[in-house]
Protein backbone atom coordinates (compact mmCIF):
# COMPACT_ATOMS: atom_id res chain seq x y z
CA UNK A 1 0.00 0.00 0.00
CA UNK A 2 2.60 2.45 1.09
CA UNK A 3 4.74 1.27 -2.16
CA UNK A 4 1.73 2.31 -4.16
CA UNK A 5 1.33 5.61 -2.51
CA UNK A 6 4.94 6.54 -2.91
CA UNK A 7 4.78 5.74 -7.10
CA UNK A 8 1.24 7.62 -7.20
CA UNK A 9 2.93 10.82 -6.22
CA UNK A 10 7.12 11.08 -7.50
CA UNK A 11 6.89 14.23 -8.05
CA UNK A 12 6.05 15.42 -4.48
CA UNK A 13 9.48 15.65 -2.26
CA UNK A 14 9.29 13.96 0.98
CA UNK A 15 11.04 16.76 2.75
CA UNK A 16 8.42 19.51 1.47
CA UNK A 17 5.97 17.88 3.74
CA UNK A 18 7.94 16.11 6.34
CA UNK A 19 11.13 17.11 8.73
CA UNK A 20 10.72 20.85 7.60
CA UNK A 21 8.45 21.89 10.36
CA UNK A 22 10.78 20.33 12.68
CA UNK A 23 13.58 22.09 11.63
CA UNK A 24 12.61 25.71 11.65
CA UNK A 25 10.61 24.75 15.14
CA UNK A 26 14.03 23.67 16.83
CA UNK A 27 15.91 26.36 15.25
CA UNK A 28 13.07 29.11 16.62
CA UNK A 29 13.05 27.63 19.85
CA UNK A 30 17.13 27.79 20.31
CA UNK A 31 17.39 31.15 19.57
CA UNK A 32 14.93 32.02 22.10
CA UNK A 33 16.56 29.84 24.76
CA UNK A 34 19.86 30.90 24.02
CA UNK A 35 18.29 35.10 24.22
CA UNK A 36 15.67 33.92 27.28
CA UNK A 37 19.37 32.73 29.31
CA UNK A 38 21.33 35.95 27.74
CA UNK A 39 18.97 38.21 29.13
CA UNK A 40 17.85 36.20 32.32
CA UNK A 41 21.71 36.10 33.44
CA UNK A 42 22.22 39.80 32.31
CA UNK A 43 19.23 40.87 34.68
CA UNK A 44 20.53 38.65 37.56
CA UNK A 45 23.89 40.16 37.32
CA UNK A 46 23.30 43.84 36.43
CA UNK A 47 25.30 45.67 38.88
CA UNK A 48 25.10 49.93 38.46
CA UNK A 49 28.28 50.90 36.81
CA UNK A 50 30.02 53.79 37.53
CA UNK A 51 29.69 56.85 35.30
CA UNK A 52 32.44 56.52 32.23
CA UNK A 53 31.91 60.45 32.20
CA UNK A 54 33.30 62.84 34.42
CA UNK A 55 30.66 65.99 35.18
CA UNK A 56 33.05 68.53 36.76
CA UNK A 57 34.06 70.36 33.77
CA UNK A 58 30.46 70.77 32.56
CA UNK A 59 28.76 72.34 35.52
CA UNK A 60 30.83 75.59 36.65
CA UNK A 61 31.43 76.19 40.18
CA UNK A 62 31.81 78.47 42.16
CA UNK A 63 29.26 81.26 41.66
CA UNK A 64 27.98 80.19 38.64
CA UNK A 65 26.22 83.06 35.86
CA UNK A 66 24.55 81.72 33.53
CA UNK A 67 22.33 79.67 35.22
CA UNK A 68 18.62 78.94 36.25
CA UNK A 69 17.44 77.13 39.02
CA UNK A 70 19.11 74.97 41.82
CA UNK A 71 22.48 73.45 41.23
CA UNK A 72 21.35 70.14 43.78
CA UNK A 73 18.57 69.07 41.40
CA UNK A 74 18.72 65.39 40.60
CA UNK A 75 18.82 66.89 36.39
CA UNK A 76 21.65 69.33 35.25
CA UNK A 77 20.35 70.09 31.79
CA UNK A 78 24.38 71.87 30.09
CA UNK A 79 23.16 73.24 26.87
CA UNK A 80 25.23 75.01 24.16
CA UNK A 81 23.76 77.98 22.03
CA UNK A 82 24.60 80.64 19.75
CA UNK A 83 22.65 83.60 20.38
CA UNK A 84 21.96 84.15 16.45
CA UNK A 85 21.31 80.46 15.66
CA UNK A 86 17.66 79.97 14.71
CA UNK A 87 17.58 76.53 16.40
CA UNK A 88 18.58 77.94 19.43
CA UNK A 89 16.07 79.79 19.42
CA UNK A 90 13.44 77.59 18.56
CA UNK A 91 15.18 74.60 21.88
CA UNK A 92 14.95 78.11 24.26
CA UNK A 93 11.20 79.23 23.07
CA UNK A 94 9.61 75.65 22.68
CA UNK A 95 11.45 74.06 24.93
CA UNK A 96 13.94 75.82 27.28
CA UNK A 97 10.92 78.52 28.54
CA UNK A 98 8.61 76.24 29.62
CA UNK A 99 10.90 74.33 31.10
CA UNK A 100 12.05 77.08 33.18
CA UNK A 101 8.56 77.18 34.47
CA UNK A 102 8.22 73.88 35.24
CA UNK A 103 10.73 71.38 35.97
CA UNK A 104 13.82 74.66 36.76
CA UNK A 105 11.12 76.10 38.85
CA UNK A 106 10.11 73.13 40.57
CA UNK A 107 13.98 72.19 41.56
CA UNK A 108 13.63 69.44 38.83
CA UNK A 109 16.34 70.53 36.93
CA UNK A 110 19.29 72.74 36.83
CA UNK A 111 20.15 74.32 33.70
CA UNK A 112 23.19 75.80 32.51
CA UNK A 113 23.98 78.02 29.48
CA UNK A 114 27.38 77.36 27.85
CA UNK A 115 28.55 80.08 24.60
CA UNK A 116 29.15 78.23 21.26
CA UNK A 117 28.99 81.22 18.91
CA UNK A 118 29.64 79.89 15.42
CA UNK A 119 31.77 81.85 12.96
CA UNK A 120 28.98 82.05 10.33
CA UNK A 121 26.66 84.25 12.61
CA UNK A 122 28.18 88.15 12.63
CA UNK A 123 26.88 88.95 15.74
CA UNK A 124 26.58 85.86 17.74
CA UNK A 125 29.84 86.64 19.42
CA UNK A 126 28.89 89.70 20.73
CA UNK A 127 25.45 88.72 21.61
CA UNK A 128 27.58 86.41 23.92
CA UNK A 129 29.15 89.13 25.45
CA UNK A 130 26.03 91.06 26.16
CA UNK A 131 24.93 88.47 27.66
CA UNK A 132 27.62 87.37 30.09
CA UNK A 133 27.90 91.21 30.70
CA UNK A 134 24.38 90.88 31.97
CA UNK A 135 24.54 87.67 33.63
CA UNK A 136 27.24 89.52 35.72
CA UNK A 137 24.87 92.20 37.14
CA UNK A 138 22.03 88.92 37.89
CA UNK A 139 20.42 90.25 34.48
CA UNK A 140 20.99 86.70 32.31
CA UNK A 141 17.33 85.70 32.47
CA UNK A 142 15.97 88.73 30.87
CA UNK A 143 18.99 89.53 28.59
CA UNK A 144 18.38 85.81 26.87
CA UNK A 145 14.88 86.30 26.92
CA UNK A 146 15.41 89.44 25.07
CA UNK A 147 17.86 88.28 22.49
CA UNK A 148 16.13 85.21 21.73
CA UNK A 149 12.08 87.12 21.44
CA UNK A 150 13.86 89.80 19.44
CA UNK A 151 16.65 87.46 17.36
CA UNK A 152 15.49 88.52 13.77
CA UNK A 153 15.85 92.28 14.18
CA UNK A 154 19.44 92.47 15.72
CA UNK A 155 20.45 89.83 13.54
CA UNK A 156 19.68 92.51 10.91
CA UNK A 157 20.83 95.49 12.35
CA UNK A 158 23.52 94.61 14.61
CA UNK A 159 22.19 96.35 17.31
CA UNK A 160 21.78 94.33 20.47
CA UNK A 161 22.26 97.42 23.07
CA UNK A 162 18.67 98.20 22.20
CA UNK A 163 17.45 95.12 23.23
CA UNK A 164 19.55 94.08 26.24
CA UNK A 165 18.69 97.74 27.52
CA UNK A 166 15.14 97.22 27.03
CA UNK A 167 15.10 94.13 29.35
CA UNK A 168 16.61 95.40 32.74
CA UNK A 169 16.40 98.57 34.62
CA UNK A 170 18.43 101.42 32.98
CA UNK A 171 20.84 101.41 36.43
CA UNK A 172 21.75 97.89 35.70
CA UNK A 173 21.92 98.27 32.14
CA UNK A 174 24.94 101.45 32.57
CA UNK A 175 27.01 98.34 34.64
CA UNK A 176 26.15 96.30 31.49
CA UNK A 177 27.66 98.93 29.25
CA UNK A 178 30.61 99.59 31.84
CA UNK A 179 31.58 95.98 31.31
CA UNK A 180 31.26 96.14 27.90
CA UNK A 181 33.73 98.92 27.24
CA UNK A 182 36.15 97.76 24.82
CA UNK A 183 34.03 94.87 23.44
CA UNK A 184 31.65 96.27 20.77
CA UNK A 185 31.73 95.16 17.23
CA UNK A 186 34.15 97.86 16.20
CA UNK A 187 36.56 96.98 18.74
CA UNK A 188 40.00 95.07 17.95
CA UNK A 189 39.77 91.46 18.57
CA UNK A 190 41.44 90.89 22.53
CA UNK A 191 40.31 93.75 24.25
CA UNK A 192 37.32 92.19 25.73
CA UNK A 193 37.85 91.39 29.16
CA UNK A 194 34.75 88.86 28.90
CA UNK A 195 35.82 87.11 26.10
CA UNK A 196 38.10 84.68 28.03
CA UNK A 197 34.80 83.04 29.85
CA UNK A 198 33.43 83.02 26.34
CA UNK A 199 36.32 81.44 25.06
CA UNK A 200 36.78 78.80 27.80
CA UNK A 201 32.88 77.69 27.04
CA UNK A 202 33.90 77.12 23.57
CA UNK A 203 36.87 75.07 24.04
CA UNK A 204 34.99 72.79 26.32
CA UNK A 205 32.28 72.65 24.01
CA UNK A 206 34.74 71.63 21.25
CA UNK A 207 35.45 68.68 23.82
CA UNK A 208 32.43 67.80 23.88
CA UNK A 209 32.57 67.99 20.84
CA UNK A 210 29.78 69.96 19.71
CA UNK A 211 29.42 69.56 15.93
CA UNK A 212 26.22 71.49 15.70
CA UNK A 213 24.02 74.33 17.79
CA UNK A 214 21.87 73.59 19.57
CA UNK A 215 23.80 70.44 21.46
CA UNK A 216 23.06 69.69 24.86
CA UNK A 217 24.18 67.21 27.62
CA UNK A 218 22.03 65.63 30.46
CA UNK A 219 23.60 64.64 33.94
CA UNK A 220 21.17 62.59 36.06
CA UNK A 221 22.83 62.17 39.65
CA UNK A 222 26.44 63.17 38.23
CA UNK A 223 26.04 60.68 35.46
CA UNK A 224 26.90 62.04 31.79
CA UNK A 225 24.38 61.09 29.49
CA UNK A 226 25.50 61.12 25.76
CA UNK A 227 25.14 64.53 24.40
CA UNK A 228 22.30 65.22 21.34
CA UNK A 229 21.69 68.20 19.02
CA UNK A 230 18.81 69.36 17.58
CA UNK A 231 15.45 70.22 17.95
CA UNK A 232 13.35 68.71 20.59
CA UNK A 233 10.04 69.37 22.05
CA UNK A 234 8.81 70.08 25.46
CA UNK A 235 6.37 67.12 26.31
CA UNK A 236 9.43 64.57 24.46
CA UNK A 237 12.09 66.32 26.99
CA UNK A 238 9.44 65.99 29.72
CA UNK A 239 8.80 62.46 29.49
CA UNK A 240 12.39 61.77 29.52
CA UNK A 241 13.28 63.59 33.05
CA UNK A 242 10.14 61.98 34.07
CA UNK A 243 11.06 58.60 33.20
CA UNK A 244 14.59 59.43 34.51
CA UNK A 245 13.28 60.95 37.89
CA UNK A 246 11.81 57.57 38.49
CA UNK A 247 14.75 55.27 37.78
CA UNK B 1 24.31 41.51 28.02
CA UNK B 2 27.33 43.44 26.82
CA UNK B 3 29.36 40.62 25.45
CA UNK B 4 25.83 39.38 23.79
CA UNK B 5 26.26 43.37 22.29
CA UNK B 6 29.26 43.26 20.71
CA UNK B 7 28.75 40.06 19.32
CA UNK B 8 25.48 41.25 17.47
CA UNK B 9 27.35 44.63 16.70
CA UNK B 10 30.05 42.45 15.28
CA UNK B 11 28.37 40.21 13.19
CA UNK B 12 25.68 43.48 12.19
CA UNK B 13 28.93 45.67 11.15
CA UNK B 14 31.01 43.07 9.32
CA UNK B 15 28.57 40.04 8.57
CA UNK B 16 28.03 41.55 4.78
CA UNK B 17 31.49 41.10 4.01
CA UNK B 18 30.09 36.79 4.22
CA UNK B 19 26.66 37.49 2.34
CA UNK B 20 29.08 39.28 -0.51
CA UNK B 21 31.29 37.30 -0.79
CA UNK B 22 28.98 34.09 -0.63
CA UNK B 23 27.17 36.10 -4.11
CA UNK B 24 29.82 36.45 -5.49
CA UNK B 25 30.49 32.41 -5.00
CA UNK B 26 27.28 31.68 -6.22
CA UNK B 27 27.54 33.94 -9.51
CA UNK B 28 30.85 31.88 -10.27
CA UNK B 29 29.99 28.42 -9.78
CA UNK B 30 29.38 26.14 -12.50
CA UNK B 31 26.11 24.42 -12.66
CA UNK B 32 22.48 24.92 -11.10
CA UNK B 33 22.29 22.09 -8.60
CA UNK B 34 25.58 23.53 -7.11
CA UNK B 35 24.32 26.82 -7.23
CA UNK B 36 21.35 26.45 -5.48
CA UNK B 37 23.03 24.25 -2.77
CA UNK B 38 25.58 27.36 -1.78
CA UNK B 39 22.14 29.58 -2.31
CA UNK B 40 20.99 28.15 0.15
CA UNK B 41 23.56 28.02 2.57
CA UNK B 42 23.74 32.18 1.52
CA UNK B 43 20.34 32.45 2.55
CA UNK B 44 20.66 30.80 5.89
CA UNK B 45 23.91 32.52 6.49
CA UNK B 46 22.45 36.19 5.13
CA UNK B 47 19.41 35.70 7.67
CA UNK B 48 21.58 35.30 10.64
CA UNK B 49 23.70 38.42 9.66
CA UNK B 50 20.22 40.79 8.45
CA UNK B 51 18.95 39.42 11.72
CA UNK B 52 21.62 40.31 14.00
CA UNK B 53 21.38 44.13 12.21
CA UNK B 54 18.16 44.19 13.58
CA UNK B 55 18.57 42.66 17.02
CA UNK B 56 21.79 44.82 17.20
CA UNK B 57 19.90 47.95 16.45
CA UNK B 58 17.00 46.89 18.76
CA UNK B 59 19.65 46.49 21.85
CA UNK B 60 21.47 49.70 20.85
CA UNK B 61 17.84 51.45 21.24
CA UNK B 62 16.27 49.03 24.56
CA UNK B 63 19.49 49.01 26.53
CA UNK B 64 20.01 51.03 29.46
CA UNK B 65 22.44 53.93 29.65
CA UNK B 66 25.81 54.34 31.29
CA UNK B 67 25.61 53.92 34.75
CA UNK B 68 22.04 52.09 34.63
CA UNK B 69 21.22 48.64 35.30
CA UNK B 70 18.58 46.34 33.50
CA UNK B 71 15.22 47.07 34.20
CA UNK B 72 11.53 48.38 33.38
CA UNK B 73 12.43 51.60 34.56
CA UNK B 74 15.65 51.89 32.45
CA UNK B 75 14.01 50.32 29.16
CA UNK B 76 11.49 53.44 29.60
CA UNK B 77 14.15 55.50 30.35
CA UNK B 78 16.29 54.21 26.79
CA UNK B 79 12.60 54.47 24.87
CA UNK B 80 12.12 57.90 26.03
CA UNK B 81 15.93 59.10 25.16
CA UNK B 82 15.54 57.16 21.78
CA UNK B 83 11.98 59.80 21.19
CA UNK B 84 14.27 62.64 21.47
CA UNK B 85 16.13 61.43 18.87
CA UNK B 86 13.47 60.61 16.64
CA UNK B 87 11.91 64.08 17.07
CA UNK B 88 15.96 65.30 16.08
CA UNK B 89 14.99 64.68 12.32
CA UNK B 90 12.09 66.93 12.67
CA UNK B 91 10.07 64.57 10.09
CA UNK B 92 7.27 63.80 12.77
CA UNK B 93 5.00 65.38 15.03
CA UNK B 94 5.96 64.99 18.82
CA UNK B 95 3.25 62.24 19.22
CA UNK B 96 3.97 60.21 16.30
CA UNK B 97 7.82 60.28 16.98
CA UNK B 98 6.90 59.40 20.37
CA UNK B 99 4.73 56.47 18.68
CA UNK B 100 7.65 55.54 16.49
CA UNK B 101 10.46 55.39 19.44
CA UNK B 102 7.86 53.01 21.45
CA UNK B 103 7.04 50.71 18.60
CA UNK B 104 10.65 50.83 16.50
CA UNK B 105 12.76 49.21 18.78
CA UNK B 106 10.53 45.95 19.51
CA UNK B 107 9.51 46.03 15.56
CA UNK B 108 13.32 45.36 15.13
CA UNK B 109 13.48 43.05 17.65
CA UNK B 110 10.36 40.59 16.02
CA UNK B 111 12.29 41.37 12.78
CA UNK B 112 15.63 39.98 13.58
CA UNK B 113 14.29 36.85 15.52
CA UNK B 114 12.01 36.23 12.52
CA UNK B 115 14.79 36.88 9.99
CA UNK B 116 16.75 34.59 11.85
CA UNK B 117 14.14 31.86 11.98
CA UNK B 118 13.87 31.91 8.74
CA UNK B 119 10.46 31.65 8.44
CA UNK B 120 9.05 32.97 5.42
CA UNK B 121 12.23 34.22 4.48
CA UNK B 122 11.44 35.79 1.19
CA UNK B 123 8.97 38.53 3.15
CA UNK B 124 11.42 38.98 5.82
CA UNK B 125 14.04 39.71 3.98
CA UNK B 126 11.36 41.81 1.72
CA UNK B 127 10.50 43.64 4.92
CA UNK B 128 13.90 44.27 6.00
CA UNK B 129 14.89 45.52 2.47
CA UNK B 130 11.93 48.07 2.58
CA UNK B 131 13.11 49.00 6.58
CA UNK B 132 16.56 49.89 5.84
CA UNK B 133 15.81 51.86 2.73
CA UNK B 134 13.13 53.76 4.90
CA UNK B 135 16.07 54.25 7.07
CA UNK B 136 18.36 55.68 4.59
CA UNK B 137 15.57 58.09 2.94
CA UNK B 138 15.31 59.63 6.81
CA UNK B 139 19.45 59.80 7.13
CA UNK B 140 19.31 61.33 3.45
CA UNK B 141 16.19 64.30 3.93
CA UNK B 142 18.26 64.75 7.36
CA UNK B 143 21.41 65.39 5.65
CA UNK B 144 19.46 67.33 3.27
CA UNK B 145 18.06 69.96 5.39
CA UNK B 146 21.66 70.25 7.29
CA UNK B 147 20.52 68.96 10.25
CA UNK B 148 23.73 67.56 12.04
CA UNK B 149 22.09 65.04 14.58
CA UNK B 150 23.09 61.14 15.73
CA UNK B 151 21.28 58.97 12.81
CA UNK B 152 20.19 57.44 16.08
CA UNK B 153 20.79 53.63 14.57
CA UNK B 154 21.45 52.09 17.49
CA UNK B 155 24.50 49.96 15.40
CA UNK B 156 27.97 50.47 16.45
CA UNK B 157 29.28 53.70 17.67
CA UNK B 158 26.57 56.54 16.87
CA UNK B 159 27.18 58.18 14.09
CA UNK B 160 26.23 61.68 12.94
CA UNK B 161 23.56 61.45 10.26
CA UNK B 162 25.34 61.84 6.60
CA UNK B 163 27.62 60.71 4.20
CA UNK B 164 28.94 58.49 6.05
CA UNK B 165 25.63 56.95 7.70
CA UNK B 166 24.32 56.51 4.72
CA UNK B 167 27.50 54.56 3.03
CA UNK B 168 27.65 52.23 6.23
CA UNK B 169 23.51 51.40 5.67
CA UNK B 170 23.70 51.25 2.26
CA UNK B 171 26.75 49.05 1.83
CA UNK B 172 26.60 47.07 5.10
CA UNK B 173 23.33 46.64 5.70
CA UNK B 174 21.22 47.36 2.19
CA UNK B 175 23.16 44.94 0.16
CA UNK B 176 22.95 41.85 2.11
CA UNK B 177 19.52 42.36 2.54
CA UNK B 178 19.45 42.85 -1.12
CA UNK B 179 21.40 39.80 -2.02
CA UNK B 180 19.30 37.52 0.70
CA UNK B 181 16.06 38.73 -0.87
CA UNK B 182 17.03 37.94 -4.50
CA UNK B 183 18.08 34.88 -3.28
CA UNK B 184 14.98 33.88 -1.88
CA UNK B 185 13.00 34.33 -4.52
CA UNK B 186 15.20 32.92 -6.98
CA UNK B 187 15.51 30.00 -5.19
CA UNK B 188 11.35 30.35 -4.93
CA UNK B 189 11.68 30.48 -8.53
CA UNK B 190 13.69 27.63 -9.25
CA UNK B 191 11.72 24.96 -7.08
CA UNK B 192 8.53 25.68 -9.27
CA UNK B 193 10.11 25.82 -12.35
CA UNK B 194 11.74 22.16 -11.16
CA UNK B 195 10.06 20.25 -8.29
CA UNK B 196 13.51 18.28 -8.16
CA UNK B 197 15.21 21.30 -7.06
CA UNK B 198 12.77 21.73 -4.00
CA UNK B 199 14.94 18.10 -2.51
CA UNK B 200 16.39 20.67 -0.01
CA UNK B 201 13.66 23.66 0.28
CA UNK B 202 14.02 26.70 1.45
CA UNK B 203 14.46 25.85 5.17
CA UNK B 204 11.61 27.91 6.82
CA UNK B 205 8.87 28.25 4.24
CA UNK B 206 6.05 25.74 4.46
CA UNK B 207 4.96 23.73 1.78
CA UNK B 208 1.84 25.44 1.32
CA UNK B 209 3.20 28.27 0.76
Amino acid sequence: MQRRDSSQRPERPQRNTRGHWPLWLWRSAAVVAVLSTVVLGATLRAQPRAAADRVSSLIPSGQPLETYGSSSAPITMVVFTDYECPSCRALYENTLRPMINDYVASGKVYLVHHNFPLPQHKYGYEAARWVYASARVGEFANAEAALYDNQDAWAASGDIAKYVSAAMPAPEFRKVEQLMKGCSFSDAPGTCPLDSVINADRALGEEIPVRATPTYVIVYKGRRLPAASGAVSWPILKQFFDSLLSQ
Amino acid sequence: MSVLGAALNWLAEWGFIFVVAGAIAAFCVRGSARRRSLVRVLLVVGSIVIGSIFLAAAYGKLKPLPGFPWSWASLKTSIALFAIQVESYNLLSSSAANTVAHILPFAELFLGLWLITGIWRRYSSLVACLAFAGFMIAIFSAYRRGLKIDCGCGVGPAEQAGPGALLRDGLRFLLPSLIVCTGAFWIRKQSALSPAATEAPESAAPASQ
